[in-house]
């Protein structure tokens, strides 16, 4: 998928992913990933800042986990973020809504029929 | 910065050299620069382990990774961008944490510094009374500029130059505190409780240390290229 196609709507996708549970950067890229059949592809050294200005947002919140004798810091969504996530969707379902009804209208406009004519 | 765990062989030097590279790259506070490179050198390891896990011999897959991740240059303008604005809000911090103190100080002289007889106390006592409108104004621009990367830039973008406008409120907060300093000193000479204008002079000095070199990093900052907020 063109990268500009979906260009300003990286913070949705990320608090989108930790809405279920926290997650290390690494599993951010393959949950996005994921969660788009592969289509969209995160240029892998873009997530970390844009974790850290979520977080500096007051977005995101961080700590450092063991996993495996390793130390990874791992994102947790906040309240705001959560705020911030329901904005972003009901953003998204206007927007997709309001351009969906141009592309594929459901049924043409009947064209009005001048008054006093055809009977 | 340290090397991570090394495991030997080239394809852990590629890991390396590029996070070197891109450490290279990159100015900001300290602390907040060895978080963003470790994160970063941390997600290459995890990538690579992940392809070898796949079955991909180890070379192969840290180059995979490496193209993947994006070249230093590619990716040290959207890094840049973060640890200006973090040098901004550390240099807005020390603005508006040393600024009233000195205003404090000012008051507490000119409130308890005795009747002035010589021409001198009296002189730094006006050169105070400018001195704390400019620290007054540098306070609140740096207010602003941490309510501005803050929670406002939730809905707001942050404005391309405020680092550089914060850089020289600290600049110029910081030359006040200078000349705070030499006229605290002179006035401590001639004061009669020169004890209280000597402890303000103090605080003077080491608050225009404080703020100066934190404006100097933020300067060198504000002037580096970095990107637009990381989209994608």
């Amino acid at each position: 998928m063109r990268q500009d196609a979906v260009r300003g709507h990286l913070d949705g996708l990320l608090l989108a992913v930790l809405e279920p549970a926290p997650l290390h950067g690494y599993a951010i890229i393959t949950a996005v990933q994921q969660r788009s059949g592969g289509a969209l592809e995160l240029r892998t050294g873009t997530i970390y800042p844009a974790l850290n200005r979520l977080e500096r947002l007051g977005l995101l919140h961080s700590s450092w986990e063991a996993d495996g004798g390793r130390k990874r810091r791992c994102y947790a969504l906040t309240d705001a973020g959560a705020r911030f996530l329901a904005d972003e969707r009901t953003a998204w379902q206007d927007f997709t809504a309001a351009i969906g009804s141009v592309l594929n209208p459901v049924a043409p406009h009947p064209h009005p029929q001048p008054h006093g004519q055809g009977a | 910065m340290t090397a991570g765990p090394a495991r030997g062989g080239s394809a852990d030097d590629l890991v390396e050299k590029h996070v070197a590279e891109l450490d290279a790259l990159l100015h900001g506070p300290s602390r907040a620069k060895s978080r963003l490179v470790e994160e970063a050198r941390d997600g290459l390891t995890e990538t690579v382990a992940v392809y070898t896990g796949e079955g991909e011999p180890y070379e192969r897959a840290v180059h995979r990774a490496v193209a993947e991740f994006g070249s230093a240059r590619e990716l040290a303008a959207s890094f840049q961008r973060e640890l200006t604005i973090a040098q901004a809000r550390h240099t807005a911090r020390a603005i508006a944490l040393s600024a009233p103190f000195l205003l404090a100080c000012w008051f507490l002289v000119q409130s308890t510094g005795a009747p002035q007889t010589s021409a001198v106390p009296r002189a730094a006592q006006l050169l105070a009374t400018h001195l704390a409108t400019v620290a007054g104004a540098a306070v609140l621009l740096a207010a602003a500029a941490l309510a501005a990367t803050g929670v406002l830039a939730r809905r707001l973008p942050v404005p391309h130059r405020l680092p550089i406008t914060v850089a020289w409120t600290g600049t110029t907060a910081s030359v006040s505190m200078a000349v705070a300093t030499l006229a605290l000193a002179t006035a401590s000479v001639l004061a009669e409780n020169w004890p209280l204008t000597a402890a303000a002079c103090a605080l003077a000095a080491a608050s225009h240390a404080v703020v100066a070199g934190s404006a100097r990093a933020c300067r060198r900052c504000a002037r580096l290229p970095s990107g637009a907020p990381v989209t994608l």
